[in-house]
């Protein structure tokens, strides 16, 4: 690895955690904390997002322990990620929010096992009482589970997957030359 | 040599050509964009290894080399929880053994006047103590050829003043040292040679009296004793420093 | 007190929660989550027990909510274990001494650097964004106005932090690399803490109880 890739990894985990302060100011339910991941990716490869994914859990467990088992959603979103990248599905708007809606089904299947397994769904306060909700109505609990997950998770990767895009196009090409994914996921190696 | 950018047409430098000796300070000036900068990172063998890019020509070194970058706060290691640890990062990294480390650590917080601050974290550090931080940690590394990229950039004149004098002593220790600075007024006592770029190209090169020559400070980048004189439109040739503008008044 | 070290903070860390999950509940929910709390505990009231405390009690709420007594006792233990683990790591575990610790035992430089760099990139970025938020909202940014608006509010956020961001990603790849940062290779150790053999017997005690409880629960 590269001496700029592990430069990456550490900027890229603490951009994912700082993002939190900009959400809390438009007061948006979002939480774009899988932002550094998905970047790192588009940029240096799944090796690298993984890295990214992994610490970016780790961090976050220090100040909320409930973070931890979900670090396999991180690295499950890095995979995506290098998958849309490979692609160039980062090209324009057009392409990168239905990739982030796939993302945001496929994060909140790989949750909801976790949320269930380990939490008995009540990973958040949203979560136990869509859960909640959906046994009402008389759903498999699991399917509840999901529901409440996916809630969350849908917006908030399609709105990560927009910024990264935004950010790709807006990085000056000698910059984005330096990384070796970047000019691929934007459609224009 | 020429240098380009990754995925950028116009070099960042070209047909640039100039040597540094062991026990001689060279000063690169120019405008913002000249390739000052530049000339540095590749004398540092970062460009293109780091940075990516082309490079056409050939560079010789016969010295290992540290450079200090403009910003201290991105040179900030990020592993280092005191001064201490920061100035023995680069040491570290070079497997030296603890001892060695540990001399050639405490040294260079005595030469940059910042032993006092050894305990300190790195982050509650002002620009000021913080670039004399770094400086120190390139030092400790004892490289033989010193790059430095607007080293007072952060420090008050007298912090200033200190550190061009520390640059001439490891200057008669033997060090090579090349220098990016717009502190202009300094370099008659500091600097050997001068190299003056434009547009990425040499444009004049030669003793420190460069600085009082009417081109450059039609460019902006005579002392400002020679500014001052040739705006008052007093006669060439313009003195280079305020002595000289004394001598010649009188 | 001395402090233990890093390596053996972690091992006791991740030890107690993977009993709690792998051994029959609640038996080995009460035992690891009582010991967690102690360790807790050892770190005080107020940056210890407390915080675990409050962290799991919501989670009790929800799942007597969601779920019968029986469910409610075994999820709620093992949720309890995992919290005060990591709040006692998180209290107990100081990051340089971790970074010490890995290369004195020869790691390489690279995982060393990646732990340390992203615990101090963080309040770094952190404190940035704060003061872009503050910035933008000297000029009108506020958190009422319609979905469209606030979604365009948070692009004017999110853009100079990550660009900023990638720029000194640049810098400091700059500044490594003259400081003689080769990934992979390794350095020599400043201060390393002291790992008494104890320890490390320890430690392979730990490892070797995970494993005899997990093949114990699946044979």
């Amino acid at each position: 690895m590269s001496v700029r890739l592990l430069a990456l990894i550490p900027v890229a985990v603490a951009t994912s955690l700082a993002l939190s302060a900009a959400v809390d100011a438009v007061a948006l339910p979002l939480f774009l904390d899988t932002t550094g991941t998905i970047l790192a990716t588009a940029l240096a490869g799944p090796a690298v997002g993984i890295a990214t994914g992994v610490l970016t859990s780790a961090v976050n467990s220090l100040r909320n322990p409930t973070f931890w088992p979900f670090v396999v959603v991180q690295i499950v979103v890095a995979l995506y990620a290098w998958l849309a990248a490979r692609a160039g599905l980062f090209r324009n708007l057009k392409t990168a929010l239905p990739a982030g809606f796939g993302l945001g089904v496929i994060a909140a299947v790989t949750s909801t096992p976790i949320s269930y397994l380990v939490f008995g769904c009540t990973t958040t306060g949203g979560i136990a009482l869509t859960t909640a909700l959906g046994k009402a109505l008389g759903l498999p609990p699991l399917g509840a589970c999901f529901f409440g997950s996916f809630v969350s998770d849908f917006g908030d990767k399609a709105v990560t997957f927009a910024l990264v895009t935004s950010v790709l196009h807006a990085l000056p090409r000698r910059t984005a030359a330096r990384f070796p994914l970047a000019l691929r996921a934007i459609g224009t190696a | 040599m020429s240098f380009w950018y990754p995925a950028t047409e116009a070099p960042a430098l070209s047909n640039v050509s100039f040597a540094v000796a062991g026990g001689e300070v060279v000063a690169l000036v120019g405008g913002v964009g000249a390739g000052a900068s530049t000339a540095l990172l590749v004398a540092a063998d970062l460009a293109p290894r780091v940075t990516g890019g082309q490079i056409e020509g050939i560079v010789s070194r016969t010295e290992r080399s540290g450079i200090v970058l403009p910003t201290p706060w991105t040179q900030s290691s990020g592993m280092a929880f005191t001064v201490w640890d920061e100035v023995a990062f680069g040491p570290a990294n070079l497997g030296w053994p603890a001892q060695e480390i540990a001399r050639q650590v405490d040294h260079a917080l005595e030469r940059l006047d910042i032993a006092a601050l050894a305990e300190r974290d790195p982050i509650t550090l002002s620009g000021g103590e913080l670039q004399r931080t770094i400086i120190a940690g390139v030092l400790a590394m004892d490289p033989g050829l010193l790059l430095l990229d607007e080293p007072t950039a952060e420090l008050d004149p007298a912090g200033a003043r200190a550190v061009w004098r520390l640059v001439r002593e490891l200057a008669r220790e033997g060090k090579a040292v090349l220098v990016a600075t717009s502190d202009l007024d300094a370099l008659p006592d500091l600097a050997d040679r001068v190299v003056w770029l434009e547009g990425g190209a040499v444009r004049a090169s030669g003793a420190p009296q460069l600085l009082a020559d009417d081109a450059v400070c039609a460019a902006g980048l005579g002392t400002t004793v020679a500014g001052v004189w040739r705006a008052a439109r007093l006669e060439p040739p313009y003195p280079l420093t305020v002595a000289e503008a004394v001598r010649r008044w009188r | 007190m001395r402090a233990a070290h890093p390596f053996t903070q972690l091992a006791v860390a991740a030890t107690l929660p993977a009993l709690a999950w792998t051994l029959p509940a609640p038996a080995a929910g009460i035992a690891t989550a009582a010991l967690a709390l102690g360790l807790t505990a050892t770190r005080g009231l107020r940056r210890g027990l407390w915080p675990a405390l409050l962290t799991a009690a919501p989670f009790w709420l929800f799942l007597f909510l969601l779920h019968d007594a029986r469910t409610t006792l075994a999820i709620g233990l093992r949720i309890t274990t995992m919290v005060a683990s990591f709040v006692w790591l998180a209290a107990a575990l100081v990051p340089a001494r971790l970074v010490e610790a890995m290369v004195a035992r020869g790691w390489s430089v690279s995982a060393a650097y990646l732990i340390a760099a992203t615990l101090s990139a963080v309040p770094t970025l952190r404190a940035r964004a704060q003061r872009i938020v503050e910035a933008q909202r000297c000029r009108g940014l506020s958190p009422r106005g319609s979905l469209r608006n606030r979604m365009r509010a948070l692009r004017a956020l999110a853009m100079p932090l990550l660009l900023s961001a990638l720029h000194d990603v640049d810098e400091r790849a700059l500044a490594l690399a003259t400081r003689g940062l080769v990934p992979g290779a390794r350095r020599t150790p400043l201060r390393a803490p002291a790992d008494p053999v104890l320890e490390r017997l320890a430690r392979w005690g730990l490892v070797l109880v995970c494993v005899g409880a997990l093949v114990w629960r699946l044979v």
